[in-house]
């Protein structure tokens, strides 16, 4: 009966091909853009990641986010070291300046200013050493950054970045994570930054530190709030607000409607054209339940034929899905572009039972087909 | 109303009325027939065209309700039968022939004789054997492997043919098995349906209105607008 249903189905091709290529559209489009989803959703907060020491985070109280920060009165880390349940606090200088290459590319870049005592928020390197921030004027880039600033190329020492008037040298390539801003990502000593932020009076985007180990978090940042004014978020609740702000912002609507579409789309179309093809056959369906086919006869059929179509189409979808991920994953840019397998999983399971719905139809439309018919031509 | 049904009768079918259509489109289609084909014969049923000859044969297999009257296959009252009991019993006792052949174009003639088989749960690999044997036995030997479409319609009338002996049923029911094909395929196909189907324990209903084929009808049953009008016994001229 199996290869029955393998044989009708397989008799008309291009039907066939349609439904499988339907399904595996479905399959592809969903899974690809909910990976880019959780991709972009994991970068919204990635900055905050990358300061791994840090797990307090004070900010303007019009702060929403790590990319778009109103910088607080210099003194503001050393208020934050006086509460109680504070380990440590310091200055994190984040300046966004228009950059140029020697070859004349041009970019803005988010800078990001490493203490030069604590080392707090240096980045993890790709090449080179972070130890170079220590040497005068110098910078280390993220792989984002060569890509979009010195395209085709690859790190050499001596490259050279102008930062307003200001020319650096690139010593080394970061691992820093994919900003969500896509620009590029440059470390640089505390001090380089200070001189860098030519657009503002103020050097402190934010006061990043440390709980003591037995503070109360809540009781601390309630403490910090009340007193300054400020916003005082641990890491887990600064991640979860950049992420929301991002959220608000419409951004993952795109990705909910293509994946809609997706699904309706590749499913409707698949669902119609086996509709069709159990209509074109209602002649063969017809003489097997005269030559005496049961009703879970006919069932099991039209089971493995949608069983069949849903197969080959997510195998395939899949397999797109996971190249394009990993081929993505190559560019810079969508570095940190993954498809996880819930991902994956949530998508099969969602086109099977759509299938599953429309396999239902099939077969009510099956059932619904006159036997004494099969006399008439 | 009240004849009793004769169970000596293969098929048996007692003041069967059917009618299609509500109201003023109703229309009276059987009109009280009473039927019998017997054990060892080929019964033709014969008659204009749209006099109910197919409406008639559908009951008898079951495919159609009656709405009054009863048929009786080999002592079985089949409107007794739950619907999955009737599928079961058609699969058992039933072969059919028709006019379209109605194979699937997808399977090889093979696959297709194998079908009855296969819904009555053999393996395809002993079904597909089977096929094989009885197509060779109406000379189709070489041509088992084809799909349909490379078939003439004469030779696609005999894999039908095969498809309707291969599971051993004792009821065939051939509804204008000739009317597709021209004169000499369809003589072929009758003298194959002749030798091969008629057995002491089997009936052959044959419906048809191609008269060049009467002569091999054992009984010519004659219907006209929804009633029989005459059953004739053929003295056995032409029987083989
Ligand atoms: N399902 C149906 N609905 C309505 N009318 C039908 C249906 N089936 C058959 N008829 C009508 O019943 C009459 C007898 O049809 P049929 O049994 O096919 O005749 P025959 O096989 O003798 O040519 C015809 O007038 C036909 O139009
Ligand atoms: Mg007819």
């Amino acid at each position: 009966m199996i290869s029955m249903a393998f044989t009708m189905l397989s008799h008309d091709g291009p039907k066939f091909l349609a439904m499988v290529l339907a399904i595996a559209m479905a399959a592809f489009l969903t899974q690809n853009q909910a990976s880019f989803l959780v991709s972009f959703l994991a970068m919204s907060d990635s900055q905050i990641r990358d300061v791994r020491e840090a797990d307090l985070w004070v900010m303007d109280s019009s702060t929403e986010c790590f990319d778009q920060a109103k910088p607080l009165k210099d003194t503001a880390a050393e208020i934050v070291r006086g509460f109680p349940g504070v380990k440590w606090a310091l200055t994190l200088l984040k300046v966004d300046a228009p950059a140029r290459t020697e070859a004349g590319k041009l970019s803005s870049v988010t800078i990001l200013g490493v203490p030069e005592q604590s080392k707090v928020g240096e980045p993890r390197m790709n090449i080179g050493d972070s130890s170079v921030l220590d040497e005068r004027d110098s910078a280390v880039i993220d792989p984002g950054g060569m890509a979009l600033l010195y395209p085709g190329e690859t790190f050499r020492p001596g490259m050279r970045i102008r930062i307003h008037d200001k020319w650096l040298q690139i010593k080394g390539v970061s691992n820093a994570s994919p900003p969500f801003t896509g620009f590029p990502i440059i470390h640089v000593s505390h001090s380089t930054a200070i001189q860098l932020n030519r657009a503002e009076s103020r050097c402190t985007t934010f006061v990043v530190g440390r709980f003591e180990a037995d503070a109360d978090r809540g009781k601390v940042t309630r403490e910090i709030r009340a007193a300054t004014g400020w916003k005082a978020l641990t890491r887990e609740e600064f991640e979860e607000a950049s992420s929301r702000f991002y959220m608000d912002q419409g951004v993952p609507h795109l990705f909910y409607i293509t994946i809609t579409v997706g699904l309706i789309v590749g499913a409707a179309f698949s669902g119609q054209t086996f509709l069709m093809f159990v209509k074109e056959n209602a002649r063969a369906f017809t003489t097997l339940k005269v030559l005496g086919f049961t009703h879970g006869q006919l069932a099991v059929m039209v089971a493995t034929m949608a069983g069949i179509v849903v197969v080959l189409g997510l195998a395939l979808g899949t397999m797109l899905a996971v190249g394009t991920s990993f081929s993505a994953a190559t560019m810079p840019f969508f570095r940190s572009l993954y498809l996880p397998w819930q991902v994956t999983l949530l998508c099969c399971i969602s086109i099977g039972l759509i299938t599953l719905i429309t396999a239902g139809f099939a077969f009510k439309k099956v059932l619904n087909l006159e036997p004494a018919d099969v006399f008439r031509s | 109303m009240s004849s009793v049904p004769d169970l000596t009768g293969a098929v048996t079918c007692a003041s069967i009325w059917k009618s299609f259509g509500e109201g003023e489109a109703k229309v009276d289609v059987l009109r009280g027939v009473n039927f019998m084909a017997a054990l060892g014969e080929m019964t033709f049923l014969v008659g204009p065209s749209g006099c109910g000859k197919t409406t008639l044969i559908s009951i008898i297999a079951g495919l159609l309700a009656p709405d009054s009257g009863t048929v009786s296959l080999f002592g079985e009252r089949l409107s007794l039968l739950a619907p999955r009991e009737r599928i079961l019993f058609r699969r058992q006792y039933l072969g059919f022939v028709f006019q379209q052949y109605n194979l699937l174009p997808a399977f090889t003639a093979a696959e297709n004789v194998a079908v009855p088989l296969v819904a009555a749960g053999w393996g395809r690999e002993n079904a597909i054997g089977k096929a094989r044997e009885v197509l060779t036995h109406l000379g189709l030997a070489h041509r088992t492997e084809l799909v349909p479409q490379l078939l003439s319609g004469g030779q696609q009338q005999r894999v039908a043919l095969a498809r309707a002996l291969v599971h051993e049923p004792r009821l065939i029911i051939c509804d204008e098995p000739t009317a597709a094909l021209d004169h000499r395929s369809g003589e072929s196909v009758m003298e194959r349906l002749a030798t091969s189907a008629i057995h002491p324990d089997r009936a052959v209903i044959v419906v048809t209105h191609d008269s060049r084929v009467f002569h091999f009808a054992h009984r010519i049953i004659e219907m006209e607008d929804g009633l029989i009008r005459s059953s004739k016994k053929i003295e056995s001229l032409n029987q083989p």
